[in-house]
Formats: structure tokens, sequence, C-alpha cells
């Protein structure tokens, strides 16, 4: 065994030993990649999986380094910025991502890309000609 | 700033370029003349080709610390980077097809699933999958 997979396994009895907080923390980030567009929040992950919201909330923070709001709000953008790629207008791509008000979706584009979504659009326009 | 470009030095540009774009599915970007049979050779991946570019820098032909640095890390079994992909167990046994070794098998640590590969051109690749 080189040193990196002993390393690996050190690591894993250091910080992973406990399956049953892992457990119920995996499963949320696929399940957010395919529900994207829905009302998703804390209440129906905790409902999902068995816990309160507060410990889901905690362990997920933990183990991922940011909230399932915060992943879900990453994944909007991206979607978002892929169907304006494709051709899509800023108000149906915030729509189809599941945004619900023109003004947060252009702030929280804004806040992650360092563009508003019209020069996102705009920039990827001149690219096509 | 942007993060535009991140490098990995190869041992021989012409082995690292047929193996980041035959095995690893990677597609050509730029290729430019810099003197002697070096190049400025990058790739980026076929899945995301507007993302950054990565270098297969000579370096290790040219400058000992970084052969030295390179073969330590290889020799400790140490990825010199690492590449997302969304199903390990998929890429693992396409690559272990294609002939590639592995010197880290599909392995879940916590809330990912990693294994690392030989690039052949003298680093080790770790790619990820997060679960």
């Amino acid at each position: 065994m080189n040193r990196y997979n002993r390393e690996i396994a050190k690591i894993k009895d250091a910080c992973y030993s406990k399956q049953w907080q892992l457990d119920t923390v995996i499963g949320i980030k696929p399940y957010i990649d395919n529900h994207y567009q829905d009302d998703l929040n804390l209440d129906l992950f905790s409902r999902i999986k068995f816990v309160s919201k507060y410990h889901l909330l905690r362990l997920y923070k933990r183990y991922y380094g940011l909230t399932p709001k915060q992943y879900l709000i990453d994944k909007r953008v991206e979607m978002s910025k892929v169907y304006i790629r494709d051709g899509m207008s800023i108000t149906e791509a915030c729509n189809e991502v599941g945004f619900e008000s023109l003004g947060s979706f252009s702030a929280l584009f804004k806040r992650k890309t360092g563009f508003t979504p019209t020069e996102f659009q705009k920039s990827n326009f001149r690219e096509v000609e | 700033m942007k993060i535009k470009l991140l490098s990995i030095p190869v041992n021989d540009q012409n082995q690292a370029l047929s193996f980041y774009t035959e095995k690893l599915q990677f597609v050509k970007k730029l290729d430019i003349p810099v003197g002697g049979d070096n190049r400025w050779l990058t790739v980026v991946s076929n899945e995301e080709q507007d993302g950054p570019e990565l270098l297969l820098e000579p370096a290790p032909k040219e400058f000992r610390p970084t052969r030295d640095y390179q073969k330590a890390l290889f020799e400790a079994g140490i990825p010199y980077t690492q590449f997302d992909v969304d199903d390990v167990q998929k890429e693992f046994e396409r690559l272990t097809g294609l002939g590639v070794e592995f010197t880290t098998h599909p392995t879940v640590m916590g809330t990912v699933k990693i294994a690392v590969f030989n690039d052949t051109c003298g680093n080790l690749i770790q790619m990820v999958e997060i679960l």
C-alpha cells in the first residue's frame, strides 16, 4: 500500500467513521440535481431523510461545506447559464430553473457569476457571432 | 483576474496528448511551437470546452526540480491533480478496459467517491464523484 492509500485509510477513520451521519446527507445532492426546478426546502429534505431539519442542516454543512440551499442556488444559476446559452430568454430561464422573482434571480446571478443575466446573454451572443 | 489555465508537468508531450485526448476524451485547444521540440499545448474537457485549459507542460524534461517533485509525488501515490466525473465506477471500468492502470480503486471517502490512475506521463490523477 502506498503512502496516499494509507493516508486515505487514516482520514476515513478520523473524519468519516460515522456512517449513519453520512447516510443522512448522501442522496440530497442528486435529489437537488434532479428536482432543482421544484419548490425545494429544508422541511422537504428532513421529511425524506427522517431527521430534524436543523440536524440535517448542520450535518450537510459539515460534510459538504455548504448548506442544501446554497447548493440549490448554485445548481439553479449553473442551469440558467445553460438555458441562456441555448437561446432561452432571461425570464424563461429564470422560471425554468425555479426562481419566482426575476429581481432575486438577477441579483443572485450577478453575485455568483460576476455578470448580470443580460451581460451574460450578450457576451455569449457575441461569441456565437 | 480569472482562472483560465492550469498546468500539469509531462515527460513527453506527444504521449500526453494521446493519453489526454484518446483515453480521457479531452479536446486539443492550442498547439503552438515554443522552441526546440517544445509546444504550448493545451487541452480542454470535452464536456466543458469553454472551461479552463490544461497545459501539458514539458517542464520535467527541462527543469530538474520539477522532475524530482513529480517523481516524489508519483512514488508516494499522491495525485498531481483531480478531475470531476459523474460516475467513478463507470469511468474506472471504461478506463481499465482501455488499459489504464489504477493505483487507488474506486473508494468511498465520506461524501465523495475517488479513484487514482496513472496518466503514463509521470503523474497520478485522481477522479472524484460527489455523492
